[in-house]
């Protein structure tokens, strides 16, 4: 590091002029005390020498130089200080008592400051850094305070400087590394001579509770191997949290939009105005100082580097992996001479840092690492970046170690695709998302197009083209006066983010969300969130391209066809690990895993406002547009306006009458998406780590989380163990899908016609009831009757914008079915924080409704097979919701019974008999209908290509879960975990309970009893049965229930309140009375997630499949976003500084804990049909596949079960909570968390009634 | 600065002049009422004889000094603070057990203080009661003069143990309603119901849950205007007669705010209780939500629309200030003191509407969209009114700023709710207004659907 401080140093010297011209004020003072450093060098040359530190003299001679800068800086800073010192010397002793190290033989530092007389002027030095250590800020203000007297220091410095040159220097090698990065979080890898030779007490006390974690972890030798390794790395991580704080957030993202738009300038000044602020310099870190370096290195400017190196010391930061990077770089570029090369490797590995770490975490741009290479290469010519950065990791979780270990018999699937295919479909794919938005046809049916129709369509269009002209106007109008307002430099402001596309590309977004505004607008907050997002989505993409990325990501992935084509061989890889493999072997280019910055949720909020505004400002139209009899006024087609929810009140932009007008009579026949909203045309890119996969250049995130939360990912990284997890996403991303055409068609006839509510087709807005219009003024009424008109334009007002706002959500959905149509087309996937998994694309997919999963079926068939028919008919059963009690064969049976009307409804789906529409799936049904007549008509149905995916469902999987967790033997047979001859269905099960109830309430004369005479049935209690399990609260209970009963019509409605009142009681004394292990286990969560988060933690823990869980919730904190228009309050209740909502990390411990088992099942049935060779795709608890292939998958999914439950989850986790909640806190007094919780855990758990698991559990899909 | 303080003035002296758009005649001001420095009660030992009388007298006393009007006197319904203390001095006899001449009954018996405590402090809601006899008594002075003699039927709120009914009754009103919303009370209510003759009737009922917003079955102590005025026997009035009701209680803490809107929306558009008449709500309110009930024009924090609103609906009068400790909760409840506004005491405000409110121009079925504009107006208080003026009907705002004789650059905050009705009454005439889209906003429901 010296080094490169030197190259700049002279340079400095001789180019003085130029070097003030750059950075004006701050690198004055810099500047006086180099050449100070320089004066006095000799002498401190020889203690530096004497100490032995240094023995290369060559290097000494700039070390010295540096060193002497720094102790230059710390001294002026020291003198500045000398009262405030001296109170401090005197106050001391007091303090320093509690340290309890005195009797110890060699003295600390930090006693020599605390015992040190005032009189002692040689140890006065180390007195002073001591306490300038511990009060940084104070010395840092009182620097900048009197830069007035700064010749009269100057000559105090000189004297001071003679007397104490020896001892200065020892606390200097403490210091300068230490004592300083003690607050930055580097310190625990630097050679620290302070705390190496005496550590203090706090690290005394740090490792002694190392051991002690250690010793208990060790104890807990049941936690399995990984996750407690996990858990370690978690708990260790702690203690040190590398949170950065929003403001660090900001300024980092602030930088790198400065680099991204290639403003060099603005970046190096404003990180010159933060380092020049003592209060602002605090945030920075040697990420943000490498951001500006790497832009210098770009140029090639070493002298430039140095500088920030410099600025990096000044600032008490130590350069890591990237500021050498940087270096290199640059020496790479500018073809530096070798001598300077080797003395900056030289200093790389003195500070501990390696060259092959270099290559193997670094993350390199463009065409960095070649640079870097070259340099390094220029000196050891012989040198090769190791490549064994994947070193395999053979630690899995027990439950799927065997799956990873021995692969001999796997069958890993291929794509029904050849390479070349797969290489052009990635080819199309990459032109999408580079294209960034997609246009496509609606399915919306041409009416014919009246000239009315057309008129308003050639206005839209003008319009659309005015508004585009006025909007890039404003915009680069607008931009010009941020750009020369003279605010302050330190200060963040939006421009850099203005810079990132075109102007014309932000005015492409504006324009697009004008036409997407529904009908009664959207809140402000929303609508910027929307529009900040697009804006970094865009320039995510348009980032990688810049990078070189791109080219780089199809040579690996050609690579990587090999795996999944079919006409290759097999191969015992996963994908992931294939990819990674691609990767190592091509380490030339860009790193594919950049780390994608993400914005700050307010600047993203703070850019949409910006954009918001600067439409409602200037989107114009004329009031006469429509009506000429209006007098002509240029009137806003957006407005901002506030609505009122009790006392709050809410922003609101909403769009013109006379806007929505022209929108709707134009009926626009293209419909504009963002390119992730469209699924995938080639496999997607597998998850290798938690920060790359899914889409090709679009961002995905691994983990849905809300707006500006970090804490997952922060977990994620630090997790090693994620592989079965990123390996089961991956598997899920890996299916292909394709359109049933036949049924689009139909039901976009149906959609185009009048739409259906009871077939979920959302019918258009002509079909929606009128609003009613009345004179207030007249007479006629009285005011009640008026008071009841309004209320009932108000409701019909409501119903016709859910009613838009429905059609157009089937609108999208259908009409990216119909571009899909002759595709084929994947899905990637993610999950949320309980590892639920999701495919990416939002609107359609196979997660939708009844319609959207209709229409969805493989891409790839398979035969039916023997028994594949038979699955198919019983499926169809399952769609209508029929015979649920009934066993396989029962529903088999009832299937042959019905033959006639499912191939009337597969024939004549719209005129026939319409017996599919009865069916509770209606959509679902209809398609099994069809694809059963296909395969009967077929010669030999038993050869029948189905591409058919036939579900099986989990019956209600929350409760198999809670009855498998506590060994319940009553609760289980009910979830038909027991063997039974017919299948059980818990929800028929509690309703029958609830009669009974209400059986005999109504003998004792409740009214209310006796009117739900006959109206008890499975439907009404199935959503409340379903979500108890999932916490649902009584009030919640209740709404599902008024729901249920609302929709029976003969239902009498003055008694719907009470009804379900009453009903949601005794639903839940009704599962209280058949679970009862549930109840004592969700007690047990409950408790201790209330104990956690009493003490001010958050709620953690670990899957069976080694995927960490935080519950992200959070008190709210407020940040006010402050904007001419209007202050946006943006509530976070996901900061992780805040303190934990108790309330919601109780309540949601029990079903996030019983969701993270759920996907944990889901995923290792995934992992083990992908090894089998299966099609598998899941929506949470259903799982899809080929009929022919049901049996092997109910098969894998019963044995994954049982493996899952066989594991000791309860004892697992509450030793996970012992070791992370109180392993910890031993030592401190804080036993109010510990003791309840240790005994909660260890006497409290529920006790296991001696079932063998594997008895227990027969079956766990609904069969 | 130098500009700053130019609105200052223009401020003050636009208050000088500002006269209500329409004949006043009466009681049509703003009559604001301050009063001196409370004394200390203790809720404790309530027969503390030493209470100053001259502090509850209605003069105004020596305190901050009053809004809008400082230049009036404060109106003093007709009893000078002679003839109060007469009065009092009467029924503090009349506690002796004596007869007062012109009750045709026994004077009832408040019933012994501390047992009341224990009574209201045992109900299971959070609530305030009024237990002390002597204030319980003032509360009936403020009623009005000759309770004895009017029509004007008396709706109490809440009463609890009872001690302010029969206060009232003692005091000779001739129609109490007692409605309580909690059944504990209602059996000693009733027993109490049944030894009177018609003048207590005694209701299940809560008076702040009245016409909840939602559907379902309504269940006591909800329950709907209309059946409960029927019951009375009250049928719809004219809004310039007499007053029929008034209506003493306590406002939940709860949501303060929420229910001061939705009477007011009530209010102006003639629903709920208002389609019987002007009734006049007595209410005790916190201080803070007080301050910025009546706060004016410049004052950014505090202006609020439903001040804003109330002001013009209403006069608005201050009765009486007491702390918070005279009264007796049922459960601890904190009086977070949050932001400057002091909130010691709780305020017995009057908030009687003007006969004068509706015009030719402003009638129920328009209110709504004059609603609608101050709610839009105050939801910010900083920006320029000419700017919302033109959101609504695009370069019509200087037009009317001019007719109204303000200055172009003033602020929503600074606006008086006088002018408020003015400047809708332009609108209404001004045919650009007519056509614009605030016209077709409606107002949502304030409150959430349902109700707890």
């Amino acid at each position: 590091m010296s080094l490169i401080r030197i190259c700049a140093f002279s340079k400095c010297l001789y180019r003085r002029s130029l070097f003030q011209r750059c950075i004006p004020p701050v690198t004055h003072v810099d500047y006086c005390r180099l050449c100070f450093g320089i004066r006095n060098g000799p002498v401190r040359h020889i203690s530096v020498l004497v100490l032995g530190k240094i023995i290369d003299l060559f290097h000494t001679l700039f070390f010295l130089i540096v060193l002497e800068a720094r102790i230059q800086q710390l001294q002026s800073d020291g003198i500045l200080d000398i009262q405030h010192v001296n109170v401090h010397v005197l106050k001391a002793p007091k303090s320093g008592k509690g340290s309890g190290s005195g009797k110890s033989p060699k003295s600390t530092l930090r006693e020599k400051g605390d015992i040190v007389k005032p009189k002692q002027t040689l140890t006065k030095g180390a007195a002073k850094s001591q306490s300038s250590k511990t009060q940084p800020s104070r010395w840092l203000q009182k620097l900048s305070q009197e830069k007035t007297n700064k010749i009269k220091r100057e000559q105090v410095l000189q004297k001071k400087n003679v007397k104490e040159m020896p001892p200065t220097v020892k606390p200097q090698a403490g210091l300068m590394t230490p004592g300083r990065s003690y607050k930055t979080k580097s310190a625990q890898q630097a050679p620290d001579v302070q705390a190496q030779s005496q550590p203090s007490p706090e690290l005394l006390a740090q490792a002694q509770e190392n051991a002690e974690v250690e010793e208990l972890e060790k104890r807990l030798s049941l936690v399995s191997d990984l996750t407690s390794s996990a858990s370690t790395e978690r708990l260790l991580g702690d203690r040190e949290p590398a949170v950065c704080s929003d403001a660090q957030f900001g300024i980092r993202s602030y930088l790198e939009a400065c680099v991204f738009s290639g403003d060099l300038e603005r970046a190096n000044r404003f990180l010159l105005s933060q380092h020049r602020i003592l209060s602002r310099r605090k945030l920075l870190d040697v990420g943000m100082y490498n951001t500006v370096m790497r832009i210098w290195a770009k140029k090639g400017t070493l002298n430039q580097i140095g500088r920030i190196f410099i600025l990096v010391e000044e600032a008490g930061l130590k350069p890591n992996l990237g500021s050498y990077c940087a270096a290199l770089e640059c020496m790479g570029r500018s073809d530096s001479c070798p001598r300077v090369v080797s003395r900056c490797l030289n200093h790389l590995e003195a500070e501990g840092l390696s060259l092959d770490n270099l290559f193997g975490q670094f993350v390199f741009r463009q065409d960095e690492r070649d640079m870097v290479l070259k340099a390094v290469c220029s000196v050891r010519p012989e040198y090769q970046p190791a490549s064994d950065y994947l070193t395999p990791d053979d630690r899995h979780p027990s439950l799927v170690q065997d799956l990873y270990l021995q692969r001999e018999g796997h069958h890993y699937p291929k794509l029904d695709f050849t390479r070349e295919e797969l290489q052009e479909r990635f080819g199309q794919q990459l032109e999408v998302e580079q294209g960034c938005t997609v246009t496509i046809d609606s399915v919306e049916t041409v009416r014919p197009i009246t000239v009315h129709i057309a008129n308003m369509r050639t206005l839209l269009d003008e319009l659309r083209s005015q508004w585009r002209k006025t909007l890039l106007a404003a915009l680069k109008e607008r931009k010009m006066i941020l750009a020369s307002t003279k605010s302050r430099d330190y200060k963040l402001n939006l421009y850099p983010y203005l810079c990132l596309l075109d102007d014309k590309e932000y005015v492409d977004i504006m324009i697009q969300s004008v036409s997407n505004l529904p009908l009664s607008g959207e809140s402000l907050k929303v609508l910027a969130r929307d529009l900040g997002n697009r804006v970094y989505t865009k320039c995510s993409i348009r980032q990688k391209g810049q990078d070189l990325m791109v080219e780089k990501l199809g040579s690996v992935y050609s690579g990587y066809t090999d795996l999944l084509a079919k006409d290759t061989e097999d191969c015992l890889a996963l994908p992931r690990e294939q990819w990674l493999k691609l990767e190592a072997a091509n380490p030339s280019g860009p790193t594919l895993q950049g780390e994608e910055l993400q914005w700050p949720y307010i600047v993203s909020v703070e850019l949409g406002t910006y954009m918001v505004d600067l439409m409602v400002k200037n989107l114009k139209i004329n009031s006469d547009i429509l009506n000429p009899a209006y007098e002509r006024k240029l009137i806003p087609i957006l407005y901002h306006m506030y609505t009122f929810r009790s006392t709050r009140q809410v922003g609101f932009i909403k769009p013109h009458p006379l806007l929505t007008q022209i929108q709707q009579d134009a009926t626009e026949t293209r419909l504009t998406f963002d390119s992730y909203v469209m699924p995938m045309l080639c496999p997607p890119v597998p998850w290798i780590s938690a920060k790359y996969g899914g889409y090709l250049l679009s961002p995905t995130k691994l983990m849905r989380s809300t707006d500006g939360a970090t804490q997952h990912e922060r977990l994620l990284e630090r997790c090693r163990g994620l592989h079965p997890v990123l390996d089961s996403l991956n598997q899920l991303g890996s299916c292909a899908w394709r359109v049933n055409g036949p049924l689009l068609d139909i039901i976009v006839s149906v959609f185009n016609r009048r739409g259906s509510d009871k077939l979920g087709v959302p019918p258009p807005l002509s079909e929606a009831p009128r609003v009613p219009h009345f004179n207030a003024n007249d007479p006629a009424f009285t005011s009640a009757e008026k008071a009841h008109m309004k209320k009932e334009v108000v409701k019909a007002k409501k119903k016709y914008s859910e009613m838009h706002s429905l059609r157009m959500d089937a609108l999208y959905k259908l009409s990216i079915a119909s571009h899909m149509r002759d595709k084929k087309f994947w899905f990637p996937h993610n999950m949320d924080f309980r590892g639920r998994t999701y495919p990416c694309p939002p609107h359609f997919n196979h997660l939708g409704s009844d319609v959207t999963r209709a229409l969805l079926v493989f891409a790839e068939g398979k035969a039916l097979g023997a028994k594949g028919l038979d699955w198919v008919k019983i499926h169809l059963v399952n769609l209508t919701g029929l015979r649920k009690r009934s066993s396989l064969e029962g529903r088999l049976e009832y299937a042959n019974s019905l033959m006639e009307e499912i191939l009337d409804s597969a024939d004549n789906p719209l005129n026939g008999r319409k017996w599919w529409m009865d069916a509770d799936e209606p959509w679902q049904a209809l398609g099994c209908c069809m694809e059963i007549a296909n395969a009967v008509r077929a010669p030999d149905p038993a050869q029948y290509i189905s591409h058919f995916p036939v579900h099986q469902d989990g019956s209600c999987n929350g409760l198999q879960h809670y009855a498998a967790l506590g060994r319940d033997v009553i609760g289980a047979t009910s979830v038909n975990l027991m063997p039974c001859d017919v299948p059980q269905d818990v929800y028929s099960g509690v309703a029958q309970q609830v009669e009974e109830f209400r059986v005999r309430d109504a003998e004792k004369g409740l009214k209310i009893a006796q009117v739900l005479e006959g109206y008890i049935s499975r439907k009404v209690v199935k959503q409340t049965v379903m979500t108890l399990v999932y916490g649902v609260t009584r009030y919640g209970g209740r709404l599902q229930i008024e729901k249920r009963l609302k929709e029976i019509e003969e239902f009498p409605k003055e008694y719907v309140w009470d009804a379900s009142h009453y009903l949601v009681r005794q639903v839940f004394s009704g599962l209280k009375e058949m679970f009862t292990g549930t109840r004592e286990i969700q007690d047990w969560l409950t408790d201790s997630a209330r104990l956690i988060s009493k003490s001010g933690r958050t709620v953690e823990w670990v899957t069976p499949l080694g995927l960490p869980i935080i519950q992200p919730y959070h008190r709210a904190r407020n940040q006010v976003l402050k904007h001419d228009m209007q202050d946006i309050n943006l509530q976070i209740s996901h900061d992780d500084k805040e303190r934990p909502d108790t309330v919601k990390q109780k309540n949601a411990f029990p079903p996030n804990f019983i969701h993270s088992l759920d996907s944990t099942h889901m995923m290792l049935t995934s992992l083990n049909c992908y090894s089998a060779g299966l099609t598998f795709v899941s929506v949470h608890d259903c799982f899809w596949t080929h009929a022919v292939t049901v049996d092997t998958m109910n098969k894998v999914c019963r044995e994954q079960f049982v493996a899952l439950h066989s594991q000791p989850i309860l004892q697992e986790l509450s030793n996970f909570l012992l070791l992370k909640y109180c392993g910890h806190t031993k030592q401190t007094q804080d036993t109010h968390l510990q003791t309840p919780i240790d005994t909660k855990t260890n006497t409290h758990l529920p006790l296991y009634p001696q079932i063998n698991v594997q008895a227990l559990i027969k079956n766990c899909s609904d069969s | 600065m130098s500009t700053k303080l130019c609105k200052l003035v223009v401020l003050a002296v636009r208050a000088a002049n500002c006269r209500h758009p329409r004949s006043i005649t009466g009681s049509g001001q703003v009559v604001l009422t301050t009063m001196g420095p409370s004394g200390v009660f203790n809720c404790g030992a309530p027969s503390s004889q030493s209470r100053a009388y001259s502090l509850d007298s209605l003069s105004s006393g020596p305190g901050r000094p009053s809004l809008g009007r400082s230049a009036q006197q404060p109106r003093v319904e007709g009893i000078s603070a002679a003839s109060a203390l007469t009065q009092r001095n009467l029924s503090a006899v009349a506690l002796q057990g004596q007869r007062r001449p012109m009750c045709r009954y026994d004077l009832l018996d408040i019933g012994d203080v501390e047992e009341n405590i224990i009574r209201a402090k045992a109900c299971k809601l959070i609530r305030h009661f009024i237990v002390d006899p002597t204030m319980a008594e003032l509360v009936a002075k403020h009623l009005g003069p000759g309770l004895e003699d009017t029509k004007t039927i008396i709706f109490e709120c809440n009463p609890g143990p009872g001690v302010l009914t029969k206060t009232l009754l003692n005091a000779g009103a001739q129609r109490v309603v007692a409605l309580e919303g909690d059944k504990s009370f209602l059996p000693d209510l009733q027993v109490l119901e049944n030894r009177l003759d018609g003048q207590l009737e005694v209701v299940h009922c809560d008076f702040f849950k009245l016409d909840p917003i939602g559907s379902g079955s309504v269940k006591a102590p909800t329950m709907f205007s209309d059946k409960l005025f029927t019951d009375m026997g009250i049928s719809e009035a004219s809004w310039t007669d007499d007053i029929p009701v008034k209506v003493i209680g306590i406002l939940p803490l709860r949501n303060q705010r929420g229910m001061l809107l939705k009477m007011v929306y009530a209010l102006f558009e003639r629903l709920s209780v208002y389609r019987y008449g002007r009734v006049e709500l007595n209410l005790f309110i916190s201080e803070k939500e007080y301050m910025k009930l009546v706060s004016r024009p410049g004052d950014m924090m505090n202006y609020r629309a439903f001040g804003v609103l109330w002001q013009m609906a209403c006069d608005i009068t201050l009765l009486h200030k007491e702390p918070w400790h005279s009264f007796v909760s049922s459960k601890q409840c904190r009086t977070v003191q949050k932001g400057k506004i002091p909130n010691d005491h709780m305020c017995l405000v009057r908030l009687q509407p003007r006969a004068d409110l509706f015009s030719s121009w402003l009638s129920p079925s328009n209110a709504g969209t004059l609603l609608m504009m101050v709610k839009q107006c105050l939801a910010k208080r900083k920006v320029k009114l000419v700017d919302r003026l033109n959101l609504w009907s695009p370069d019509s705002g200087s037009k009317l700023l001019e007719e109204m004789g303000l200055p172009e650059d003033i602020l929503t905050g600074n606006v008086f709710p006088e002018e408020y009705l003015r400047l809708f009454q332009l609108m209404e005439k001004s045919q650009e207004f007519t056509q614009s889209w605030l016209y077709d906003e409606i107002l949502e429901n304030t409150q959430r659907e349902g109700w707890a």
